[in-house]
Order: C-alpha cells, then structure tokens, then sequence
C-alpha cells in the first residue's frame, strides 16, 4: 500500500543516531521523499509541543531544534542521562525555493514541504 | 444444518450455519455457494511471532502481550550465523531471541533484526520449534506502510497461509489484505509454512513504516486479544507511547538498515499489477 505517484522515492535517513550527552540533545528519527519538484521531510519528535519547535534553512540544509516538554532520562551502564532537546540537519541534494517551504505537526510528528529551485537551461528543439 | 445469522462483509451477504459441532458453514448468497469454516479452537496450541519490521508493531504487540499475560520464559531460539550479541538486564543475561509459553499460547520474540540469510533460517528454527511442540497454528503481527494520514482511523489487515483460518478474519472482522508486495522475515517465514500443513495468519497494521509506532501496535494488541479471547487492557502501552517512540529510535533504524538490504530492486511483474 504505497502512494500511487511515480516520481516518490521514500528513505529513512540512516546516519547512526549519535545522541549529545554532554549537550542533553537527543538525534531524533527523519525520512525523505523525494519527487520531482518538492522534497516532503519527516521528523519523529515525540514528547514536544509545536511551539516548541524551531526550523531554519539555508540554500541546502534543514535545520529542526525543539525542547522537550519533560525531561527524557536514559539509563546506560548505571549512568543516568538527562535529555531536554532534539536536534538534527539535513543536507539535500538541492537547492531549497526558500518561500514556499511548509511546516505542519500533528502527534508528535513534524512534516515539511520543502520546493526545489528549478534549475538548469532550456534546450531548444530544432 | 441451522441458519444462525446472517450478515454481509465485502458488499457480499453470508448466511452462516452451524453444521452438527464441530464446524461452521458459510453461504454467500450472491455466489450461493459454501465455504467450509473450521470451528475455532482457542484449546490448540498456537504460535504468536513478532520480531523488527515496520513501525516496530510486532515487537510492541508481541512483547506487551508477554508482559500482561505474564509469560514464561521457556527457552532461547539459536541460529546459526547470528551475529553474536546479548542483553543485560538488571544483571541478567538476555538472548536475543526468546520463547515464551503460558497454557496453550507459545511466543517466539526477536530482539534483532535479520537479513535475507537469516530469516531463512529465523524460519526453519521456528518450523522446529513447532514440530517439536506441536504448534497448529501461527499468527505474526508485523506492520505495512499506511497511506492513511488520518491515524485515528488506523486499520489491521489479515493475511493467511490456509483457507482453514478465513474463520479467523470472519469472525473478528479482520479484512482480508488483497494485494501488495511482501519481504523479510514476513516473507520467509509465510514461504516455508505455505509447504506445511501449519498455517499462518499474518496481521498487518497501518504504521509509519521508519519511525517506531506504538500506537499502530494497540490495533494489535486488540485484535490479537479478540482471536485469542483474553482480556488485555492497553491502558499501560498508551501511557508509555512518547518514551517508547524515543527509546526504540536505535532499533528501528537498525532494522530499516537491514530491511533496505533485503528490499527488492524490482517491481511486481506487469501481469501480476
């Protein structure tokens, strides 16, 4: 049961989530979908309010950050971690149209539509 | 023969009747004709699976069952090839992968995600496992990506190995999954049963296929408890469902790494779409 349109490709990003400790940042769970001219990006960020949640770009890069609504304690040989934030970026494989972008989340899930800037040259057919 | 009820599914209107004891007959009215339905039996020995698949579901529905049935543990499952790794819990030493057993309920649960290779052999160990403790049927509980945004209407499909459990989707209103493409531990485990005379029904909840989904897992959980008539009550994975998504973010990226090994590069053919 996939979305019927062609042009999608859907990954996880798997980049080893390395959690910050010392900086109480947690590396939260995204995936991509790639189509034609927009990319959808997906966050997993439990335990978070909207308002609590900061995106920022530049001409390639995804930046979220958002601060937990309580505190997440993990336990690893006998130490216990403290972590208050998610952060993560990511790099696409284009340039980003920077006045279209749109955010929405819903249940603890933050979704962005990100357009690509059109590039390239137009070959005309003789 | 008594006609007791009659009910539609699937734009189609069955009369059921009951057949001396033992076994159901359905009727399709528009297709007058009879499907022979075996009573269900929740004395014979049944198998639940789950192990890293989509959104975690199995795992969720799997190990939350141990946990509120209050399982024993009556084994480990060994297979060759499986690269070697334990869990520490509490000072106690954890097998990947485990076998569970309360009165006729068996479960086997894996921790670890497999490969193609494995998975084979993920599925000849559980055959053994059933030959030697002579299991009559299989469920698995696994998850397929939803395109259903809404998640308050998230679904549970069915699939099944053997005729013999239509009853099971009938008489808990589980619709049948019609079509689509299957692979991993799922597929490996359906192909060697599909040869044997145990059959398998495979429960696929909606979830988000990357992230862990504990919430497309109480589906589960619910419509494991249905067919196997115990009484589960959810209340405790509702609670727990922000920390489990946090806490289950290194698995389930393990288990999309070695998914996306396995994931075949080819679509169905043509004919088959």
């Amino acid at each position: 049961m996939k979305n019927n349109d062609e042009s999608e490709i859907t990954l996880p990003i798997i980049s080893s989530l390395f959690d910050d400790a010392e900086h109480r940042i947690l590396s939260p769970l995204s995936c991509l979908k790639e189509f034609d001219n927009h990319w959808i990006l997906e966050f997993d960020l439990p335990l978070v309010s909207k308002k609590d949640i900061r995106i920022t770009f530049d001409e390639n890069t995804i930046n979220v950050e958002a601060k937990l609504k309580e505190k997440y304690s993990e336990e690893k040989l006998g130490n216990v971690t403290k972590f208050e934030y998610f952060k993560k970026s990511i790099l696409l494989s284009g340039k980003i149209d920077n006045k279209k972008i749109i955010a929405k989340f819903q249940k603890g899930r933050l979704e962005i539509k990100i357009p690509r800037q059109a590039t390239g040259q137009l070959v005309k057919i003789t | 023969m008594i006609l007791i009820n009659k009910c539609h599914y699937k734009h189609i209107t069955f009369q059921i009747h009951f057949w001396k004891s033992g076994f159901f007959l359905i009727r399709s009215c528009t297709y007058n004709n009879y499907l022979k339905i075996v009573k269900q039996n929740t004395k014979e020995k049944t198998l639940l699976v789950g192990f890293p698949s989509n959104g975690l579901v199995g795992i969720f529905s799997i190990s939350y069952l141990i946990h509120n049935l209050k399982m024993k543990q009556i084994g480990e499952i060994e297979i060759p090839d499986l690269p070697s790794a334990l869990f520490v819990e509490e000072g106690k030493i954890i097998s990947p992968i485990r076998a569970y057993n309360k009165n006729n309920l068996f479960v086997i649960i894996s921790d670890a995600p497999f490969n193609q290779h494995l998975a084979k052999k993920f599925a000849s160990a559980v055959h053994e496992f059933c030959k030697k403790n002579t299991i009559k049927k299989i469920i698995i509980v696994s998850g397929m990506e939803t395109i259903n945004q809404k998640k308050e209407d998230l679904k549970i499909y069915g699939l099944i190995t053997h005729p013999i459990l239509d009853n099971i989707l009938y008489s808990n209103q589980i619709p049948k999954f019609l079509s689509g493409s299957i692979f991993g531990t799922d597929a490996a485990i359906i192909s060697v049963f599909r040869k044997t005379n145990i059959p398998v029904l495979v429960l696929y909840a909606e979830c988000h296929p990357f992230f862990p989904d504990p919430e497309a897992s109480i589906i589960a959980i619910s419509t494991l408890a249905k067919i196997l008539n115990v009484k589960i009550d959810t209340q405790d994975i509702k609670n727990k469902i922000d920390k489990l998504r946090i806490q289950y973010r290194d698995l389930m990226e393990e288990t999309m790494r070695t998914l996306q090994q396995q994931e075949p590069k080819t679509r169905a053919p043509q004919i088959y779409r």
